[in-house]
């Protein structure tokens, strides 16, 4: 029997055609073979401005324009290459050293591949959209070259070629064909003007083979060497690189192994193990805690054994623990600097991964779970079996000065610890050669890995963003911690700004397109009040007498959707931004200046684009109509709130506008005391402020205030929830699926468990959680007449247990669940603030589309409607920025508070004495070695540990280190059940030596700022608090 | 009701005179040396052509064309499945556990042979013919008929050996399992039977059918290497460099395991015919499929099953011979002297005059064409060592 086969031979197209093949695992589980066909072309070009062929063949756009080439004529050399050279990284050495590719000192004119490029991303997400970031900018002229697709380099895998060999060989390929198209396109030119073309990796065999094939190759830090400033370059290359084609995992495993991948997802689908997102306690660096979908509470998780190697922020997959190990939650301030103070980064082998410190303060816990309280009864914990999702970003840090070996003699390399500022991430280990310049920095390091044989995860360092406590240092840190977008606007983002700048007016005529469905409000009596200082002024109102009776009130807010169109480059800054971000000292804008503080801000006295809200109300303030529409108004005075406040006082000024300002404060007052009959709550937050242009002389903490309550402020907030109740209902009758709301979920009651007990225990008070109705009801009742702040800590403290209102797409939910809780409101949304928020932003476009509003060229109709998906991401990310620029803004206050004591200090020093600030302190928790106080003044909490309590017969001035010693002659006696904590000198039985604390008891405090003068973490500073008196 | 009897049969009956029928009858059943109208010998094939791997979406697949212009392409393509565990499964599971405890032998071996047992109902086979509706009774037992030695077909283990055979070989774990399809499309219309070239292709097909590897283990829910080069064989291949000497010389036996294959064997008088071509099955006594695959144990060729296909001869309008016919009646006194028995209807039988065949088939005559298949050097041999040409070439 013969067969035969076709021949392909004779076909001249098979060369050019080929594909790719490769296996496809789908959610559902199908697996597929998925064949991709590839048509090889010759016109892609090189990119280099020194082809003189590429320019002619590369192909057109619809406008026949070819994408500008991006590779220099006269790249930077090297000493290897001194007569210039372009850098073809491979996959591992952008693994490796990304930070060094984004380095502004170095790696100009880059090849990426594309065959790269694919596998960076089946690596790396995030780095992949670095470098993604990287090839869109112009400066650093990295060039994606598609390599696959060009005929002259796509590679064919050999028989029996691993995949990585056959890219690898793929990039040598696209080197050899570099240099040898540039050499010939080069031709006329001298020999001298050609780059030669560079690999970089750091594997092997790559470089045995280029080397054998004679392209120019190196690895990595054999490059890095070769360029200046070497030292601090090298540092930057991932840590973790040297594990990977290092030797087995050498000695001693401290960690358990993470299921594959199958198994965690066959448990997942069983539902044996379960997936949530890795908490770590903020008092206890030793205890985290998940949340599933399967169990209302979080499971704990207990030890670093059991979190195995788990980061704050990773999703994980866990399972949960047999019963006999379950614990109650830990009673225990546990701070890793203080536990783990003598470790040594150079892996000893007598490091084991929880140490006998630790593992005492384990013994401890387990010790009060198994103990009389029956409050504390045990939880189900659980151990981390395995990482979905790492969500490991750049960490600002310290060097760990006792981990830095004492003689730094010169660059040699060593480990150092990093201590992160964020207390729930591990020290770092980080290898540097610059350990002696980098003590007492601000530092930015990042995770490359944590292997099982290692305790704490190893980095490497990135860059260095000054010296501690230095103000750009500590600001840049805060805002890199809780990544708020700080760099300025780019130059694509400001040429969408209107080309008249600060010159832009509102159109005199009529006639003008700009005028295009706007209503004429200029003569209405309108005024914007707000915090003293404002520049980006959102909102203004105005209310007026009808002739029937009733009044006219108007709300009228910044036309920011005018200026700021759809999916531009502005716009989608803005939705990245999602928020602006106001520090003490700074302000991070969402908007460009120009915008938020000039043409959309409503200032007095000059016309601008407004979006008014307006209402008929009868005297009683209920609404008979409501009216949206675009305008243009001109606001007649701008107010500070005392500003207003004061002019409605002065009863000698009757003029229009401070009758129709009364008019609103009156009308506000009834809209409030409907709003409180509904149930909505009032909250407090344990916020100050900080007036910050106070002059050098003064007491610096005269400029901490806590923030005062004028009926004006009042006045604004009422009027702008209504707007936002009103705007919201509109849009949700327009977009039923993709209107963008606002909701405050009902918090579960076990949320409140905890808080409701201690009040009964302590104050014999109830606090009713069933509606929020009866909530704000029974904390009304919470009073203390001998302590008035005690309903404010306890509002504090019930803020804490519900959850944080957030942005939703109206089909995300269903209707009963667009309550907003803490308003008592049904629906609700964001309108109000477009200059600082995008979710307003977007709301304005809805509702303009909502009015049939069609701008200026009858496109704005369509502007409102967006994709439910896109707008879901927006959510999650405005949501996300908001809660950071929350954090953010707080630990800001945080710092500057910190800082005005260490210049109170300072001054005192000056005369002899730095004995602190007195102040009364508010116990919020009680711990069993340890209480977390209040302090009102300042708006701070801190942990005041066992010896800083200053017992009678003690001096309170003694210096950090002496306190330090003093807590081993400590004892406690610790009540969980009264939240009871007794403190006393060791021997000294009797009472004279002794303090007790209780939970929700005020204290006599004393704040001072103060530095770590030796031991670990030298030369940090902190606010300590020693409290003075108890019971 | 024509058109079915025409499907059930052998093929379409070609428009052949008695006359003619008459003719290539005698010349095929001339004792020892038949002379076959394209002048073959009995035992031999005519050319085919065949590729493998011409559909790229799929796991695996064949092109093959007979020399008469008739063509067929098949495509496999697998799917993971989660195996539904039927009381049935379970108990069986369970005993075969138990026995395996019992018998002294080890938990895990148990468990292995429990998870190593499936089900034929994994391989689906769908035949399309042009003109026939896809219910129809041609494709349906076409379908039937390959599948059955398919899924029946159970090799030993060993080196390279596929315990249970394709059924086992579909097992991923206790939980999970590969199902399999099978599309066979005939290009041509049926001009022969399409039986043999249907099984050549899918044969060629299957072997050339590859599984995604893969990476979990045990009873983890199954997760692939994504990598298509370093998916298997649905049938192991040995590795090119074996030692082994192979059992037939000459011959490069990469394949320890194979799927079957049918052949379609004819008996005209006493000769057997391989390879029949559409004029020869319509004079055919008997017409048997015969499915055969090689024995992993012995090296040799077993033997899997045997079908009788109803013989189109059965329907050709008789000849009339002169004595009977009455336009020659009276013309020719031939007709007395030349009366015989036919062999194997018992009837009486003009010579060169064509009489449907009747009846049965001797038992030799199937022991010689079983035999010829099966034996050491034979067809079956010939036909496994072309197609793996195919393949590996």
């Amino acid at each position: 029997m013969k067969s035969l086969r076709r021949d392909f031979s004779s076909d001249p197209h098979t060369a050019n055609v080929t594909s790719k093949v490769f296996v496809r695992s789908t959610k559902s589980g199908k697996v597929q073979k998925i064949v991709r066909e590839l048509y090889l072309r010759q016109d892609i070009p090189c990119s280099s401005r020194l082809c003189t062929i590429c320019p002619t063949v590369a192909p057109e756009d619809a406008n026949g324009n070819i994408a500008p080439f991006v590779l220099s004529e006269q790249p930077a050399g090297t000493t290897a290459f001194p007569r210039g050279h372009y850098i073809v990284p491979d996959t591992n050495a952008l693994l490796n050293g990304m930070d060094l590719f984004e380095h502004t000192g170095a790696f100009y004119d880059v090849i990426i591949l594309q065959t790269v490029l694919e596998e960076l991303k089946n690596q790396s997400l995030p780095l992949y959209n670095r470098l993604l970031a990287l090839i869109k900018t112009d400066e650093k002229r990295f060039y994606l070259f598609f390599n696959e697709f060009r005929l002259e380099t796509h590679v064919k895998r050999g028989p029996d070629e691993s995949i990585n060999d056959r890219n690898d060989r793929a990039v040598r390929t696209v080197a050899k064909w570099y240099s040898e198209h540039l050499r010939a396109v080069t031709k006329s030119k001298k020999e001298k003007a050609i780059p030669a073309i560079v690999i970089i990796t750091d594997d092997k065999e790559n470089l045995r083979k280029a080397k054998e094939e004679n392209v120019a190759a190196l690895s990595l830090e054999n490059y890095v060497s070769g360029l200046e400033d070497a030292d601090k370059l090298l540092d930057m290359i991932n840590e973790s690189r040297e594990a990977r084609h290092a030797k087995e995992i050498s000695g001693e495993l401290f960690y358990p192994e993470y299921y594959s991948m199958s198994k965690m997802m066959t448990g997942l689908r069983a539902g044996n193990l379960h997936q949530g997102v890795f908490n770590v306690s903020p008092y206890n660096y030793l205890e985290g805690s998940i949340k599933v979908a399967a169990f209302d509470k979080p499971l704990i998780i207990m030890g670093r054994h059991n979190s195995n190697r788990a980061i704050s922020g990773d999703v994980v997959v866990i399972e949960v623990l047999p019963k006999d190990q379950w614990k109650s939650p830990s009673t225990k301030i546990v701070e890793e600097e203080i536990v783990t103070k003598n470790d040594n980064p150079d892996a000893g082998d007598n490091e084991a991964v929880v140490t006998e410190r630790e593992q005492r303060a384990l013994q401890e816990e387990v010790r009060q779970a198994h103990g009389k309280n029956l409050e504390g009864r045990p939880q189900p914990t659980a151990k981390v079996v395995g990482v979905v999702k790492r969500n490991w970003r750049q960490y600002v840090g310290t060097v760990d000065s006792s981990s830095t070996s004492s003689q730094t003699t010169g660059r040699r390399q060593q480990n150092v610890f990093v201590l992160p500022m964020d207390k729930k991430v591990p020290k770092i280990r980080v290898r540097t050669r610059q350990a002696a310049d980098l003590l007492g920095q601000r530092i930015l390091v990042t995770i490359d890995a944590w292997n099982r044989d290692s305790r704490y995860p190893t980095g490497h360092f990135i860059r260095s963003l000054g010296e501690l406590e230095t103000k750009g240092a500590e600001t840049e840190a805060l805002l890199l911690e809780w990544d708020v977008q700080y760099k300025p606007f780019p130059k694509s983002v400001l040429d969408c700004l209107p080309s008249e700048g600060h010159d832009w007016r509102v159109p005199e005529s009529k006639d003008d397109k700009g005028w295009n469905g706007r209503r004429d409000l200029r003569d209405l009596l309108i005024c914007s009040i707000d915090p003293p200082g404002c520049q980006d002024i959102d909102d203004a109102l105005h209310a007026r007498q009808l002739p029937n009776g009733n009044f006219e009130v108007g709300v009228h807010i910044a036309d920011v959707s005018h200026f700021v169109k759809p999916n531009n480059a502005m716009d989608l800054e803005a939705s990245v931004r999602g928020t602006t971000v106001y520090l003490v000292d700074k302000r991070i804008d969402m908007l460009p200046h120009l915008l938020g503080t000039d043409l959309c801000s409503l200032k007095p006295y000059v016309e601008r684009y407004a979006f008014s809200v307006l209402w008929e109300m009868t005297p009683n303030a209920e609404v008979v109509s409501a009216d949206f529409t675009k305008s243009v108004i001109r606001s007649r005075e701008a107010f500070s709130y005392e500003q207003a406040q004061l002019r409605i006082d002065d009863l000698s000024k009757t003029d229009d506008l401070t009758q129709s300002m009364r008019t609103l404060l009156h009308l506000s007052k009834i809209l409030r005391q409907k709003r409180m009959d509904a149930g909505a709550l009032n909250l407090a937050s344990p916020e100050v402020r900080i007036e910050a242009d106070n002059d050098e002389v003064g007491d610096p903490l005269a400029d901490v205030k806590t923030k005062a309550m004028l009926a004006t402020n009042s006045l604004v907030e009422e009027f702008m929830l209504h707007a936002n109740i009103t705007v919201a209902a509109k849009i949700y009758s327009t977009f039923p699926q993709t209107a963008m709301l606002r909701r405050h979920a009902t918090p579960p009651p076990q949320n409140f468990e905890e808080l409701i007990n201690q009040l009964t225990k302590k104050r014999d008070m109830r606090l009713d959680v069933s509606s929020s109705g009866a909530l704000a009801d029974s904390l009304d009742r919470c009073t203390d007449a001998e302590n008035p702040f005690f309903n404010t800590l306890v509002r504090i403290l019930a803020t804490r247990c519900m959850t944080s209102a957030e942005y939703f797409c109206a089909g995300a939910h269903a209707e009963s669940e667009f309550r907003h809780y803490g308003l008592a409101s049904p629906i609700y949304t964001h309108f109000t603030s477009p200059i600082r928020r995008y979710a307003d932003l977007l709301v304005h476009r809805q509702l303009s589309a909502a009015i049939n509003y069609e701008g200026e060229d009858g496109r704005a109709t369509t502007e409102g409607s967006i994709t439910r998906n896109r707008l879901e991401d927006i959510c999650r990310n405005i949501n996300y920025r908001h809660r950071n620029a929350q954090h953010a803004g707080r630990a800001s206050i945080e710092y500057y508070v910190g800082q005005a004591l260490k210049a109170r200090g300072e001054k005192l020093a000056a005369d002899g004495v730095d004995s602190g600030i007195e102040e009364d302190g508010y116990v919020m928790r009680v711990f069993e070695n340890g209480v977390v106080v209040f302090v009102p003044r300042f708006g701070i909490e801190g942990v005041v540990r066992l010896e800083d309590f200053v017992l009678p017969g003690d001096s309170t001035d003694r210096s950090v280190e002496e306190r330090r010693e003093l807590v081993t002659r400590r004892e406690s006696d610790f009540d969980p059940e009264e939240y009871t904590l007794k403190v006393t000198e060791k021997g000294h039985e009797s009472s004279d030596r002794a303090m007790g604390v209780e939970l929700f008891e005020r204290v006599r405090v004393n704040v001072s700022s103060v530095k770590e003068e030796s031991g670990r973490g030298v030369g940090k500073r902190r606010v300590r608090i020693l409290i003075l008196n108890g019971k | 009701m024509a058109a079915q009897r025409q499907a059930s049969s052998a093929s379409q009956t070609p428009h052949i005179s008695p006359a003619e029928l008459s003719y290539i009858y005698t010349s095929l059943s001339l004792p020892g040396a038949p002379i076959r109208p394209d002048g073959r010998s009995a035992t031999q094939f005519r050319p085919l052509s065949a590729e493998t791997d011409i559909l790229p979406g799929t796991n695996g697949s064949a092109r093959v064309g007979f020399a008469d212009g008739t063509q067929a392409i098949v495509g496999v393509k697998a799917e993971v499945e989660r195996t539904a565990l039927g009381i049935e499964a379970l108990t069986q599971a369970e005993q075969e556990e138990y026995a395996a405890e019992t018998g002294g032998n080890s938990k895990s071996d148990g468990v292995k042979q429990g998870s190593s047992s499936g089900q034929g109902s994994w391989v689906q086979m769908a035949i399309e013919i042009p003109g026939f509706r896809d219910d129809d009774a041609l494709p349906v037992f076409l379908a039937e008929m390959m599948r059955e030695p398919l899924v029946e077909s159970v090799a030993g283990g060993g080196e390279g050996g596929m315990v249970g055979g394709l059924k086992g070989r579909l097992v991923i774990n206790r939980r999970w399992h590969w199902r399999l399809y099978i599309d066979v499309l005939l290009l041509s219309q049926p001009l022969s039977y399409p039986l043999p070239l249907l099984s050549l292709t899918t044969h060629l097909a299957l072997l050339s059918t590859k599984l995604p590897k893969l990476k979990s283990k045990g009873e983890e829910d199954p997760f692939f290497d994504d990598d298509w080069d370093a998916a298997e064989y649905l049938y192991p291949r040995a590795k090119s460099t074996s030692t082994k000497p192979s059992s037939i010389p000459g011959s490069i036996s990469v394949h320890k395991v194979r799927p079957p294959v049918t052949l379609l064997v004819v008996s005209v008088a006493e000769n057997v015919i391989f390879d029949p071509s559409r004029e020869e099955i319509a004079v055919a006594d008997a017409v048997l499929a015969i499915s055969v695959t090689h024995d992993t144990d012995s090296g040799r060729l077993k033997l899997l099953s045997i079908r009788t296909i109803d013989p189109p001869s059965r329907l050709t309008q008789p000849g009339v011979p002169n004595s009977e016919n009455v336009a020659t009646l009276g013309s020719t006194a031939a007709a007395e002297e030349s009366v015989i028995i036919n062999p194997s209807t018992g009837e009486e039988e003009v010579p060169g005059v064509w009489r449907p065949r009747r009846g049965g088939v001797k038992r030799a005559t199937i022991a010689k064409m079983v035999k010829m298949v099966l034996e050491k050097g034979g067809v079956g041999e010939e036909v496994l060592e072309g197609l793996e040409g195919v393949e590996v070439g």
